[in-house]
């Protein structure tokens, strides 16, 4: 190779880099006017202090009968329903049936501030039937999170990511529900 | 000396694309004079740092999962990994997830844009370098919205037709009328529309909602979405009832006030079925049918809410209803539980959430107010008169209910699971007297095998209809 050869590859290299720089310059322009966002670490969570819930369940008589039982409860309100509703969908420890008629998992927990809960669970895999069903479902849920949060109104329950109108073609479930205490065996 | 040249070569182009990289693994966001380098990952950007940008705050429940961003009286939650957002109250579905990352959440420009952003009264505008962050959401594509509305003597129908399938939700306004919500649409009245309606106002656009201004004590009875073509079905009404009766030249009915029966289900949706094969469709049916011969031999007129084997969606049963301004409305239903063991009768009337009263009564409140001409006495009496009213529908479908449930009890062996109050869709919005009855049990084998007996099936039609009668006399 001879002199001549190298100052071409040397000038193609430097073409090279003056190009990518161009490219990628400008965005460089605003260094001084940049901030760095901070991004804390994720806070570790902190044992919450145990305390009794009651927990409604299906009986033998059809009604919502109450479990009691005792667990870690947060302060924070999100974390509360989340550990009600959790609690709910891992079923009895007793004699009484689960609510819930399925495996489901609890996606999403929402908190507006006007006292309203919104919870998603996973979709049943096949088609429910009955009012019952669906009474026992939703005011199990619903009675047993308003019953140990009682700084929230009502709950919407969410099936598979979207608002469903009924889930087996009774009872209305596209707005949040109230406590509804006649399903409980008295 | 060729080995130095190459290099010489390759440590000059490294050198080169050191300036780049930084670039190649971030986004610039700019705010009011701001910017800042944001983390790339694949085709997601971190979120917090752009949130922080615009001064939104970012708090994460750990063991819930859930994200809140808070700007001043906008908040927003959403969850890693699901395709839903409460903004401001609103839930939304999403076309994609966030995801967690190393800063916390990452998600696309088109999520960033829509679904966080937007929501807080954003939006991004895209420069060489990155993205300009800008007052002013901007929302999606638009739809073309058609109204049309139908008068009847006790409600409307309003029909919005949509020029493509896209989510909407109808909503009573705070101060009064109806907003329809469009997901990720903007909707654009059609101006070609004309419109004549003695209950509807005005239907306007804001962009982001329709906005239907009602006549007074007009509001909305019930909304559903129907496709081909994609349309939102929008039943007007008094939601604030007289305490004077309509005038008789309103009527459009010929013929005597109808019973509407209704039998649950149809069509395709079979609701229960026995482990005999019985359908709850096909049992609600034959009742229904045994129930209209019953209560026209007992000189009554009757309407069924469909025929054999049809399907009906369960807003218009309860419209139809209305439309014929029926005396009462009954809807019946079988039963179905995941105890085997569960067995009996049971009847339903509408539980008007506690919340619902109260939205309703500030609504009226709000109503009065605005109007600026009505004394506080008669705001007062106004809604003592609504309150009243209420009561007074409730208490009569709850009179029905009882002298339904109480022949029902004295079948042999039908076992009374009393009344009971539930927010029931088939009966939302009924102007009547109104109950959902469900009849027995077809997930009990007893039971089931009882309900398919064409005698038994007579024998509740007889108790029902001698319990409607007992309650019209």
């Amino acid at each position: 190779m001879n002199r001549r050869v190298f100052w071409i590859i040397a000038a193609a290299g430097v073409s090279l880099a003056l190009l990518v720089w161009l490219l990628a310059g400008p965005g460089r322009r605003v260094v001084n006017r940049q901030e760095v966002v901070e991004i804390d670490a994720l806070p570790t969570p902190t044992p919450a202090p145990e305390q009794r819930v009651m927990l409604l369940f299906g009986g033998s008589d059809g009604m919502l009968h109450p479990e009691l039982r005792s667990v870690p409860m947060p302060a924070e309100v999100h974390e509360r329903v989340r550990m009600v509703v959790l609690e709910v969908l891992a079923g009895p420890t007793g004699d009484l049936q689960p609510v819930v008629p399925w495996p489901a998992e609890l996606n999403v927990v929402f908190v507006d501030n006007k006292g309203n809960a919104f919870i998603d669970l996973s979709a049943p895999p096949e088609p429910l039937t009955g009012s019952h069903t669906e009474l026992l479902l939703a005011y199990g849920l619903v009675d047993s999170i308003l019953l140990n949060c009682p700084e929230l109104t009502a709950v919407q329950i969410l099936f598979g990511g979207q608002e469903v109108p009924t889930l087996t073609g009774h009872l209305d479930f596209s707005r949040p529900l109230v406590l509804n205490k006649r399903f409980i065996a008295s | 000396m060729r080995k130095a040249l190459i290099f010489s070569f390759l440590f000059l182009l490294t050198a080169s694309l050191l300036p780049a990289q930084e670039s190649m693994h971030t986004v610039e966001f700019q705010y009011a004079g701001r910017s800042v380098l944001v983390p790339k990952l694949g085709n997601r950007v971190e979120v917090i740092p752009i949130l922080a940008l615009i001064g939104a705050g970012a708090e994460y429940s750990l063991s819930a999962g859930t994200y809140v961003v808070a700007l001043g009286e906008q908040r927003l939650q959403f969850t890693p990994g699901h395709k839903l957002v409460l903004a401001n109250g609103v839930l939304l579905n999403t076309k994609e997830a966030a995801v967690p990352s190393p800063g916390g959440i990452a998600a696309s420009i088109s999520f960033v844009d829509q679904s966080l952003l937007g929501p807080l009264g954003f939006r991004l505008e895209p420069i060489p370098q990155g993205y300009r962050i800008a007052p002013g959401a901007r929302f999606a594509d638009p739809v073309s919205v058609r109204p049309a509305a139908a008068d009847f003597a006790a409600t409307t129908t309003l029909v919005l037709t949509l020029d493509r399938a896209t989510a909407a939700v109808a909503e009573p306004a705070e101060d009064g009328g109806i907003v329809v919500r469009f997901d990720d649409s903007s909707p654009r009245l059609d101006p070609t529309a004309r419109l004549q309606s003695r209950r509807v106002r005005s239907i306007t656009s804001n962009g982001r909602e329709v906005v239907i201004k009602t006549s007074p004590d007009i509001g909305l009875l019930n909304s559903h979405l129907l496709d081909d073509p994609p349309r939102v079905i929008i039943e007007l009404g008094a939601v604030i009832p007289k305490p004077t009766p309509a005038p008789a030249q309103a009527l459009e009915r010929s013929g005597p006030p109808p019973i509407v029966i209704d039998p649950g289900h149809g069509g395709k949706d079979t609701g229960a079925v026995g482990g005999n094969g019985l359908t709850e469709r096909d049992l609600t049916m034959a009742v229904a049918q045994r129930l209209a011969a019953e209560l026209e031999a007992r000189g009554l007129a009757v309407r069924l809410t469909r025929d054999d084997g049809e399907g009906r969606a369960l807003t218009d049963r309860t419209a139809l209803a209305n439309r014929l301004e029926a005396k009462l409305f009954v809807s019946l239903h079988a039963n179905a539980s995941t105890f085997s063991s569960v067995r009996g009768a049971e009847t339903y009337y509408m539980s008007l959430d506690a919340q619902a009263t109260d939205a309703a009564a500030a609504a009226t409140a709000k109503l009065e107010n605005e109007a600026g001409e009505a004394s506080d006495e008669r705001s007062d009496l106004d809604l003592i008169l609504w309150d009243l009213a209420q009561t007074s529908a409730l208490n009569e479908s709850a009179e029905l209910a009882v002298a339904v449930q109480t022949r029902l009890n004295a079948l042999l062996d039908l076992r009374d699971r009393g009344v009971k109050q539930a927010p029931f869709v088939v009966l939302t919005g009924a102007t009547m007297p109104a109950i959902l009855v469900e009849i027995g049990f077809l997930s009990n084998p007893a039971e089931a095998s009882r309900l398919a007996r064409p005698e038994h099936q007579q024998e509740l039609a007889r108790a029902i209809a001698t319990g409607i009668e007992a309650f019209l006399r």
